[in-house]
């Protein structure tokens, strides 16, 4: 059985968030949602400033927190090492939300229709219609609202419901066919790698192998699957250079 | 009599929360999909009817008129 | 010792006039009308403003994700479920204290409480629903699904479930006595209190089974209490991905807190049922000045507990405790913070001043009982809310989170279906237990 991980070469990225879009586009995630995300950090005061990229996907923990405080069992881990949220059963109570260190979970605060109608392009105009080839968004991403695996059971990025949490899934409808996570395959620099780390000659294994790293925050023992090489962790006095993204969704 | 039944159950309903708990929920396994569902369904139901069943015997202790 | 189990010290009360109910029960007076139409105008908002928010999603609240949207994910309506399940404990203590160490003082206030426990775990339960967009399949998957890992199955078997019915079959058993009572009385109610009785005879043998019986249900419901209020501490305290929440204080520390609250909400009930029901006489200050001992005893404790637990954040904290005990004490929720404190602090002041001169006043215990109230809202909001706005562990931007008129809306129409539920009960059966006039 495989076990998937991801490596995030931090001596690489470059902070395009390419991936972010790659993820949104692969996931049809609605406004302010974030499966992965860049933190872009500042470290130092100025002058003696550090800029610092820093790609988030979910860490996908062999000890998850969330998986364990579930009430209903919609968190889970497959087999694989993938951590899902069946949104079928899910009941909405967002503790994993708050038992995650990481942040990656996004709830569903809004019906769908809403979640999307707020792009704020008017894509009737003719002006746009022209570009758009008269297609209108959301894309969807027919894959996402198949059920999944060998539990069958509706893990990807599904309709985005209302009242459902999500998060990244290492893009697991990707990763069933065998292709690697839309972030990973997207990445211009080759910043993000994908594999099975219990071979040893996978090159996930040999890129981790001969690189040294951290793994995000893993003092709290959520023994995470993406490991971060060349670089640091973030210090006590790394900040973000943006505004939060408070006023989206509001 | 009173006693009887009473004793009944409280035993059963112990006995059902203690055997939903051990046998029909999952309460020891975390990273395995299979302890994403509980062993029988409705395990967390049939623990909670326990509980009602357990302390009903209360009810029935200070309501049952006796045998005459 | 005779048969009964109440004593009889006290002045008949003025319900011995044929066919009319004592404590005004069926008589719906102008102020009571009043009462009645004002808290069902507050639920029906409350009820329109959580249809809005099923309707549109959660986003028609202040709630937001935590990290990247820079929000708090649980707000009022979590701070206000810990809250309601945290009064819950009035009724439980007062009817173990009467039982097990036999202060019978404090006998008149029994139903009070229990039907205070009764009503708040329902709240309570209610608050936890209106924070999910899927309140059917909620409750659904959680029969179905269950799994005790998480501490949300302690708190829904264990709380709601349990400790409800627990609650409810202690208020039956301790009720069925007054039903039989006014089942001889021609009242509108009449069917209503034979069913209840289900058969009541007054006499010796059958007082002695309800002794036992709720010795023995008191027995076992006191560990129940204290698993149930733990397991709403086990929610917080057992969370290391947060700062400021995993901690071996959390859950004992909610038990104290949750007395502190229910005996601060029974202490005003008590005041209020008291001067609504023309039962002076029977709620004496001696059962107020044994619930402020009692307050006092619970209040000391977790003042004790705070002291501890602000030593413990601000002596040597990690990155991410130092900001959050920053916005506790001298930041965002300062004012909360110190608010708290300073109702606590009075309340303790005021108990101390009444123990130690031994005259009590209904005024002050009944101020205490607001004071700690206040302070315990407050308390349960900053252990729900600025653990997920300050010190995150990866450097996201610092969130905020203000709530709402929907979550006020639907959180004050909780308060008012709450008043709603003990005033009809007010209206159809005696809040204060009957007295014993003879012995069979």
């Amino acid at each position: 059985m495989a076990k998937y991980a991801m490596a995030v070469d931090l001596g690489r990225c470059q902070g395009c968030r390419a991936c972010m879009e790659a993820c949104k586009i692969e996931n049809n995630t609605p406004q302010g949602v974030f499966w992965m995300y860049v933190f872009r950090t500042e470290t130092g005061e100025y002058p003696h400033t550090k800029l610092d990229f820093m790609p988030r996907p979910c860490q996908q923990c062999n000890n998850p927190p969330c998986v364990k405080v579930c009430p209903v069992g919609a968190r889970f881990q497959r087999e694989d090492g993938i951590v899902l949220t069946d949104y079928d059963r899910c009941i909405g109570c967002r503790y994993c939300e708050v038992a995650c260190p990481y942040g990656v979970n996004y709830y569903n605060w809004r019906t769908p229709e809403e979640a999307f109608a707020d792009y704020g392009t008017d894509y009737g105009d003719p002006q746009v219609a022209a570009v758009t080839g008269g297609l209108i968004p959301p894309y969807k991403n027919p894959d996402l609202a198949r059920l999944q695996g060998k539990e069958q059971r509706l893990t990807a990025g599904s309709a985005h419901n209302v009242g459902v949490m999500e998060k990244c899934t290492f893009c697991v409808q990707r990763v069933d066919k065998g292709l690697e996570p839309a972030c990973v395959d997207v990445c211009p620099v080759h910043a993000l790698h994908f594999g099975d780390i219990e071979d040893e000659n996978s090159p996930i294994s040999q890129y981790i192998n001969q690189r040294t790293g951290f793994k995000l925050l893993e003092e709290l023992g959520t023994e995470p699957s993406v490991f971060y090489l060349n670089g640091t962790p973030p210090g006590p006095d790394t900040r973000e250079i943006e505004r939060p993204l408070t006023e989206v969704g509001s | 009599m009173r006693r009887y039944v009473t004793t009944i159950m409280i035993v059963a309903g112990l006995g059902l929360m203690i055997l939903s708990y051990t046998a029909m929920a999952t309460p020891q396994c975390n990273t395995s999909v299979a302890c994403s569902n509980p062993k029988v369904s409705f395990a967390a139901g049939v623990f909670i009817l326990g509980i009602v069943i357990a302390f009903s015997s209360a009810v029935f202790y200070s309501v049952y008129k006796g045998t005459k | 010792m005779t048969a009964g189990t109440i004593p009889t010290t006290e002045p008949k009360g003025g319900h011995q006039s044929t066919g009319e109910l004592p404590q005004k029960i069926g008589q719906l007076s102008p102020s009571w009308i009043v009462f009645f139409v004002a808290m069902l105008a507050v639920t029906a908002v409350g009820f329109y403003a959580y249809l809005l928010q099923v309707n549109n999603g959660l986003i028609v609240t202040g709630l937001r994700g935590l990290g990247t949207m820079a929000g708090a994910t649980w707000g009022l309506y979590v701070a206000y479920y810990v809250y309601f399940i945290g009064v819950s404990f009035a009724g439980i203590t007062v009817a173990a204290l009467i039982r097990i160490f036999r202060i019978e003082k404090l006998e008149p206030v029994a139903r009070i409480g229990e039907l205070l426990t009764v009503v708040s775990l329902i709240l309570g339960a209610l608050a936890i629903m209106a924070d999910l967009e899927h309140p059917w399949r909620a409750i659904v998957n959680l029969f179905k699904y269950g799994r005790p890992q998480s501490p949300f199955f302690g708190t829904f078997t264990m709380v709601i479930a349990g400790y409800l019915f627990a609650s409810l079959v202690y208020l039956y058993v301790t009720s069925r006595r007054d039903a039989a009572l006014l089942a001889e009385r021609d009242s509108r109610f009449k069917r209503l209190y034979r069913f209840l009785a289900a058969g009541y005879t007054d006499t010796r043998a059958q007082r002695r089974l309800d002794r036992r019986v709720t010795f023995w249900l008191a027995i076992t419901i006191l560990p129940l209490l204290v698993i149930a209020h733990s397991t709403v501490g086990f929610v917080f305290g057992l969370q290391a991905g947060r700062p400021g929440w995993f901690g071996a204080l959390q859950a004992p520390g909610f038990v104290v807190l949750a007395g502190v609250s229910g005996i601060g909400n029974l202490i005003m009930l008590a005041a209020i049922v008291r001067s609504a029901t023309r039962t002076k006489g029977r709620i004496t200050i001696d059962a107020f000045s044994w619930l402020g001992k009692l307050l006092l005893g619970l209040l000391i404790t977790y003042l004790y507990f705070t002291a501890v637990e602000i030593l413990t954040i601000t002596y040597q904290p990690g990155a991410s405790e130092l900001t959050l005990s920053e916005a506790l004490l001298s930041g965002t929720y300062a004012w909360i913070f110190w608010g708290a404190i300073a109702s606590l602090v009075i309340a303790a002041v005021l108990l101390i001043w009444q123990a130690l001169t031994r005259r009590w006043s209904i005024g002050l215990v009944v101020a205490t009982g607001v004071l700690v109230n206040i302070g315990a809202v407050a308390k349960r909001y900053l252990i729900v809310v600025p653990s997920q706005t300050h010190g995150q562990l990866l450097p996201y931007s610092t969130g905020t989170y203000t709530p709402n008129w929907v979550e006020w809306a639907i959180v004050f129409g909780l308060f008012a279906l709450g008043a709603l539920m003990i005033g009809v009960f007010m209206k159809i059966f005696p809040i204060v237990p009957l007295e014993e006039t003879d012995t069979p």
